[in-house]
């Protein structure tokens, strides 16, 4: 009866390492190789949205021939967005949520790129309908496309999301430890039984299985725990500050964006203005994180003021070419690139430090796989053998 | 608003060479006609061509009234005119400087020379056709404009709402279809889609054709353009001016059927400054006389062929 209830509980507990090692390991891997990098995509392709219609405003403004660097930012940024999106459509299940807003995206992308080739095409022959065609392009990335790139970021981000509580696997780890609680009251109560019936004071096999569950508990404890400690790294080093500084940028360009915008209607809504202002707190805010280094407050700040500088010219003074000359100029945009330049640089870091984090949780998750139910094994081995002597002085 | 039942056959002539930026593509032609042809306008409780009679002689540039809006604006520093930016030929960017030009922003600028001594001292301001009367009525200091000269039809509805100039161009209305288009005038397209834009007579007039056309609006005739070129409709119907610019853009479009309307342009100005009215038909009549205005329509529209005499003043 004893040595049947042991071998049970050796098995149950070597099943249950095995598994609450699995599941922990593949909710690891799923966030690692999957959920995070589909963040990754989704916030590629949103970012390459809005900085493709911030730029084309922008060369639009410049008038004339489009400038070339601006030409190859632009074209830059779309293959950003397209590469992105055949990633995240390998990344997205089939038929899931974020594979129907990739496929809109996609579509939406084709007819965008289509509008503003048009536009470039007209206004390289002095058609002035060139302006509208980007504006109609226009409308269409921020009116469809970006929201859609939107709902895809969020919806990776509650991937991510899952992807912890999966990576944590509270059950089968719970029953894991319950199990292992277990087998050590049953060897221990075994051996006091056997000591008080026989004459001997030592059981050997059972004192070393004892150990061994010891060893196993410990080592699972370590190995848990450290996973716990780098997924909750990964979490508060990586996926957060990722996901903060994505829509730092994000809101960013908007800003950008928004300022041309207003430029390039000369006067004829203040919607994207109004935009602006609102933005302009949440940006600051954000441009407080941690992960950003001390200048890229500073050169908001600075930016900040060339914006106003830009309003205030076109606005109050009616200097509309002094604005445009203002906001496309060298100073402006440099100031502004740097906000975004230091912010791809953090996201970059927090997305390599993210990878580390998820990497060293996997690590010993292998090890517990492996080495759980094999330690069941020799338990149950010991068990057998200690209670195995026993018996045969009965007969 | 003004309905006109066409007596006369209009001759369509096609003409080469439109704007100094494109050359070779053939265009349909406005056909200015003289303001003396009476028309038999659907809102008839006015005149609509009648202005504000100027009192007194110009005053100087730089010296205006003391009292009077003109002052005011010259104490601003700039005459804030509204207009649009895709009507090519009357008032468009040019892709090439990014400046917004034509014979809209000249006739605006002239205004300003006047006030200033200087045509520079010019603020424009784009706005939706819808705003027209609205931005008016708002003034500078509400994010509207001192005056409006944008295509806008002079007519008895809205000089319910603001005053407007004399007239300064003759216009009607046609229609604008794709070369391979069977249709020859308005009529033959009950059912499809046409475009103008919103808060312009051209969409309300399109309404009252029959068969009746669908109308679809959109911001503005750039707009119009576009989802022409996209098969999103079938037409574009609006003032003549406008269309040739649209066909001069569009070597697949042809603009077909007479003048279904007429559409005298006046500049807009608020009610509340009749004496900036005044001034504004006074700086109009001299230009009228000293050759301004026909030099101004040969710089922008000479490739419709030679200047028509200018529109005559009425006066209320």
């Amino acid at each position: 009866m004893r040595l049947a209830a042991l071998v049970v509980l050796g098995v149950l507990t070597g099943l249950l390492a095995g598994l609450a090692a699995a599941e922990t390991k593949s909710g690891t891997g799923d966030l690692g190789e999957r959920a995070q990098p589909l963040l990754v995509q989704a916030e590629a392709i949103y970012e390459g949205l809005a900085d493709a219609d911030t730029t084309a405003a922008q060369a639009f403004l410049a008038g004339g021939l489009e400038p070339a660097a601006l030409t190859d930012r632009y074209n830059e940024k779309i293959a950003k967005a397209t590469t992105a999106l055949t990633e995240a459509a390998r990344l997205a299940p089939a038929d899931s949520e974020a594979s129907k807003a990739i496929h809109e995206i996609a579509n939406g992308v084709a007819r965008y790129t289509a509008l503003v080739a048009t536009a470039r095409a007209d206004n390289r022959q002095g058609l002035p309908v060139g302006s509208s065609y980007l504006s109609a392009a226009s409308t269409l990335n921020r009116e469809t496309l970006l929201p859609q790139a939107q709902s895809l970021f969020t919806i990776a981000q509650q991937q991510v999301q899952d992807g912890y509580r999966n990576a944590k696997s509270w059950w089968w780890v719970t029953f894991f430890a319950l199990s292992l609680l277990a087998l050590a009251g049953a060897l221990l109560l075994t051996q006091r039984y056997l000591s008080r019936s026989t004459h001997r004071t030592f059981n050997v096999p059972l004192v070393a299985a004892t150990v061994v569950t010891v060893l196993l508990a410990l080592g699972s404890l370590g190995l848990l725990r450290s996973q716990q400690f780098h997924l909750a790294d990964a979490e508060d080093a990586g996926s957060t500050p990722i996901a903060q500084l994505a829509e730092a940028r994000i809101l960013a360009l908007q800003e950008r964006g928004d300022e041309a915008l207003t430029l390039a209607l000369h006067g004829s809504s203040d919607e994207p203005e109004k935009r602006w202002v609102a933005a302009d707190p949440q940006l600051s805010a954000a441009l407080g994180n941690e992960f950003l280094p001390d200048g890229t407050g500073a050169a908001y700040a600075a930016y900040r003021q060339a914006h106003q500088q830009i309003r205030k010219l076109d606005a109050q003074d009616g200097n509309y070419d002094g604005a445009v000359a203002l906001a496309v100029g060298t100073a402006t945009t440099g100031k502004f690139e740097q906000v975004t330049d230091d912010i791809g640089t953090a996201l970059e870091q927090r997305k390599v430090k993210f990878t580390e984090e998820i990497e060293a949780a996997g690590t010993g998750l292998t090890a517990l796989l492996i080495l759980g139910p094999l330690a069941a094994l020799v338990i149950c081995g010991l068990a057998y053998a200690g209670i195995r002597t026993r018996l045969e002085e009965y007969r | 608003m003004i309905k006109r039942a066409i007596a006369a056959v209009v001759l369509t002539v096609a003409l080469t060479g439109c704007t100094p930026t494109t050359t070779s593509m053939p265009k349909a032609v406005p056909q200015p006609s003289s303001s003396t042809t009476k028309a038999a306008p659907a809102d008839t409780s006015c005149n609509a061509r009648a202005s504000r009679k100027p009192a007194g002689a110009l005053p100087q540039p730089g010296r205006m009234p003391a009292g009077s809006y003109m002052a005011e604006i010259q104490k601003k520093g700039r005459l804030v005119l509204g207009t649009s930016q895709d009507t090519l030929l009357f008032s468009a960017r040019n892709p090439f400087t990014g400046k917004v030009e034509g014979f809209d922003v000249d006739m605006g600028r002239q205004i300003a020379e006047a006030i200033f001594g200087d045509p520079g001292k010019l603020q424009i301001k784009v706005i939706a056709y819808d705003k027209r009367v609205s931005s008016v009525q708002d003034g500078p200091d509400k994010g509207g404009v001192d005056i409006v000269a944008d295509t806008m039809t002079a007519n008895c509805d809205r000089w319910k709402q603001v005053d407007f100039s004399t007239i300064y161009y003759e216009a009607g209305q046609r229609v604008l279809v794709s070369k391979d288009s069977t249709a020859t005038r308005i009529e033959d397209l009950g059912g499809k889609k046409v475009c103008a834009a919103e808060g312009s007579t051209s969409y309300t007039n399109i309404g009252a054709v029959k068969p009746k056309p669908i109308a679809v609006s959109r911001p503005s005739f750039g707009d119009c353009l576009v989802a022409f070129q996209q098969n999103e409709v079938d037409a574009v119907s609006t003032d003549d001016t406008i269309l040739a610019g649209m066909a001069a853009q569009d070597p697949y479009a042809k603009v077909v059927g007479n003048k279904f309307t007429e559409e005298p342009y006046g500049m807009a100005i608020s009610s509340q400054h009749p004496e900036f009215t005044q001034f504004v038909n006074a700086v109009l009549e001299r230009n009228k006389a000293d050759g301004t205005w026909t030099k101004t329509y040969e710089k922008w529209l000479g490739s419709f062929g030679k200047a028509p005499q200018p529109p005559v003043a009425q006066w209320r």
